[in-house]
């Protein structure tokens, strides 16, 4: 009976409460989506290999998947080329709210030895903003955990902020 | 050396279809060819099985020379026989050797879309690189072309 | 040139971007209930026009530059580009320094096969062996890394030369990565012709016989797989395969299984190959001066990258910038292939036919099927994957019923 109550009695309880399971949930199992928009594969290798038993991303409880309506964790590497831009775009508009971004190696920062080239219209953080740098050419795989685990914390952090502020 | 036979061989096969040869390495030789002859001239070479097209090159001479150069490198082992065809750069116009070897279509492809030059008769002319929203008239490849630094499609 | 009117089948469908592959493309395919009648191929979002930025650079730069096209063989673009240019200077390069190139390129092309049987088997949804053979390929990376200090573009290439010398340490750190590289490798070979589940997805499917390989210019291991007997490190030796000639692997076969035991055994010839070179690395400097200006003339290097055969031409008109520079990359050969030789094959065998020929780490993240009636269905590679999973699944369950 009292249980029943509850939300009448304190309406924004249980949303406080659905908040951090969310959030909780979040922090243990964020999704990742992957978007070359024009790399050299090197830097996809990389990430590839940071899933891999070595080094192992998933004990973050971090997973690979392949749709980005799914997905937490939108992943670029690469310059932005011309083709690619849209595609980039609307990958990123399909993510459901909060989403973040990680930008992986030189190419994705700034452009890296692309820069110039005719095809290329840009780095990432031109077309979406990004959360997350991780400089080098590519990046080892360490340097991609350590974005991980720094986003992680973002995400741990990201609503309570919004709890403060209400 | 069969890498001197392979070439000599060729040189003895193509004869009158060349207008002339010029040898820039030991294991190069270079055939130049009329346009209207190419055809003949990589039906020739297919016949003979004499060796395979590594691959085309398109160079720009510039617009001061007005030219288009189309080299058609063929690799047979070691020797390395290169077909200089070279067409006005105001009309470019190539006859399509897809009729012959189809892989080449990928490099017809590659070579019309970056140079502008038009492979009469390639079975599928869509761009393989370059952006669908790219300008069609801007070949990135041309020495003048004009790219604006990033891009140039929407120059 | 004209737009063509059939332009708008390129459109890109939104859709899951697939882990396992990299670099962006786009196929489309007509079918007939389940067979394939035509396929086309769009290249170019990862274009970024390097062929014309390569003339805005100096030579060294684009060095830099080259050895970006590809991170999985960046070695060997560097080494093509490198040796061209060598050629055009007239500069002779050391011995040692053509041994040291002909050993990161073998040490690449190792852990390019491997890359690619992890992608090769997770594409037939065998990902127990993707995660076994990306393991092992660390063993690679670290021996990379212990000589380059590099995981991926290792720049073992100067103009003129390499950076890095191989000591004793060294040596003996490789020989014991490649003794166990060596066992596992065999151990992949077994598991790839014995396994029942595997080879239902590779024996007789994708079958290309030597005439129809030859014919459709295919290059390097997939070319080799169906005994097309050509490999430029034999055809036209270059770096140390002159001094020392490497053994060629050939099969008859000509399917996807030939397809993946001529891999593995490819890397079984590298690593004696790795082991001879180390017993006898010559004794020179590594690198011989290079001038900044290089002689007007064009030259034509060819190398055998992981995938076939790389080719490039430089030409020089005498300034410090090259005046234009063609890479032909072994994928662009292959790619035309997959179109014929998909055509009468199963749906479902799509996939791995496509991986089978080790498109640059998988040109095909975007792949369109079009209905008999001219209906369009976009299919991302995620689908079709598991199409072919499935369909596989269900059919050997029927078998065993
Ligand atoms: S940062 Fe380096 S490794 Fe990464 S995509 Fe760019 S060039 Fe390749």
């Amino acid at each position: 009976m009292t249980n029943g109550n509850v939300p009448q009695k304190a309406p924004g309880l249980w949303q406080k409460v659905l908040d951090r399971v969310k959030t909780w949930s979040r922090t243990q199992s964020p999704w990742l989506i992957h978007f070359n928009s024009g790399s050299c594969n090197g830097c996809d290798i990389e990430i590839l290999a940071t899933l891999t038993p070595r080094y192992d991303a998933e004990r973050f409880g971090v997973q690979l998947h392949g749709s980005p309506r799914h997905a937490d964790i939108l992943i670029c590497t690469g310059p932005v080329t011309r083709q690619a831009r849209e595609r980039l775009l609307r990958t990123y508009e399909q993510m459901p709210n909060p989403k973040f971004v990680v930008a992986v190696g030189a190419c994705a920062i700034t452009g890296g030895v692309f820069a110039g080239c005719y095809n290329v219209i840009g780095h990432i953080d031109e077309v979406i903003p990004v959360d997350v740098y991780v400089p080098g050419c590519p990046p080892r795989p360490e340097a991609i955990i350590d974005a991980l685990v720094i986003l992680l914390q973002k995400l741990a952090a990201g609503p309570k902020i919004e709890e403060a502020a209400s | 050396m069969t890498t001197e036979r392979n070439l000599l061989h060729a040189q003895s096969i193509l004869g009158d279809l060349t207008t002339d040869w010029s040898q820039p390495a030991p294991d190069r030789y270079d055939a130049f060819v009329q346009p209207d002859n190419l055809v003949a001239v990589v039906t020739t070479l297919h016949q003979d099985r004499w060796g395979y097209l590594a691959a085309i090159t398109g160079l720009d001479k510039g617009p001061e020379v007005g030219e288009f150069e189309v080299l058609y490198h063929f690799c047979a082992d070691a020797a390395v026989l290169t077909l200089r065809v070279i067409i006005d750069r105001a009309d470019p116009v190539m006859p399509s050797i897809c009729g012959v070897m189809l892989y080449a279509s990928p490099y017809e492809r590659e070579t019309g879309e970056m140079l502008g030059i038009t492979f009469a008769g390639t079975p599928d002319d869509a761009w393989l690189f370059l952006p669908d929203d790219w300008q069609s008239e801007v070949f990135p490849l041309r020495k003048d072309a004009v790219l604006n630094g990033n891009g140039g499609g929407d120059a | 040139m004209t737009q063509p009117a059939n332009r708008k089948r390129f459109t890109v469908p939104i859709g899951p971007q697939h882990p396992a592959l990299k670099e962006p493309g786009h196929f489309a395919f007509d079918v007939d209930g389940e067979i394939v009648q035509s396929a086309s191929v769009r290249l170019g979002y990862a274009h970024r026009g390097i062929e014309k930025a390569t003339e805005s650079r100096t030579w060294v730069q684009n060095l830099y530059l080259l050895e970006r096209i590809c991170g999985i063989c960046s070695h060997i673009h560097a080494t093509a580009y490198c040796l061209g240019v060598e050629k055009l200077a007239q500069v002779e390069v050391p011995p040692r320094a053509q041994a040291i190139r002909s050993l990161v390129a073998e040490l690449e092309r190792i852990h390019s096969h491997l890359l690619w049987l992890g992608v090769a088997a997770h594409e037939s949804g065998f990902d127990t062996l993707f995660m076994y053979s990306w393991r092992d390929r660390e063993t690679v990376m670290n021996i990379l890394e212990v000589m380059t200090g590099n995981r991926v573009h290792y720049s073992a290439n100067v103009l003129g030369g390499v950076k890095y010398d191989v000591d004793d340490q060294q040596a003996a750190t490789i020989r014991e990565g490649l003794d166990f590289l060596e066992e596992r490798t065999l151990h992949y070979l077994e598991v790839v012709s014995t396994d029942s589940l595997f080879l239902q997805r590779t024996r007789n499917i994708g079958v290309m016989d030597r005439e129809a390989a030859q014919l459709s210019g295919v290059i390097g291991p997939t070319g080799r797989a169906s005994n097309v007997q050509r490999d430029v490190r034999l055809d036209s030796p270059y770096a140390a395969y002159a001094d020392h000639p490497i053994t060629p692997v050939y099969e008859t076969t000509g399917d996807l299984l030939a397809r993946f035991v001529v891999r593995l055994r490819e890397q079984l010839t590298s690593i004696d190959y790795i082991r001879m070179l180390l017993d006898h690395l010559p004794n020179s400097p590594l690198t011989t001066r290079m001038p900044r200006r290089v002689k007007a003339g064009e030259a034509i290097s060819r190398v055998e990258a992981p995938r076939g055969e790389l080719f490039y031409y430089i030409k020089s008109n005498g300034g410090d910038m090259p005046d234009r520079i063609h890479v032909r990359t072994p994928t662009l050969c292959n790619i035309a292939s997959v179109a014929q030789l998909v055509i009468g094959q199963h749906l479902a065998d799509v996939p791995m036919i496509l991986v089978g020929i080790d498109p640059c780490f998988s040109c095909n993240d975007r792949t369109s099927v079009i209905c008999q009636d001219g209906q369009r269905d976009m299919w991302d590679w995620a689908r079709l994957r598991q199409y072919g999973i499935d369909h596989y699944g269900t059919h050997y369950t029927k078998d065993l019923g």
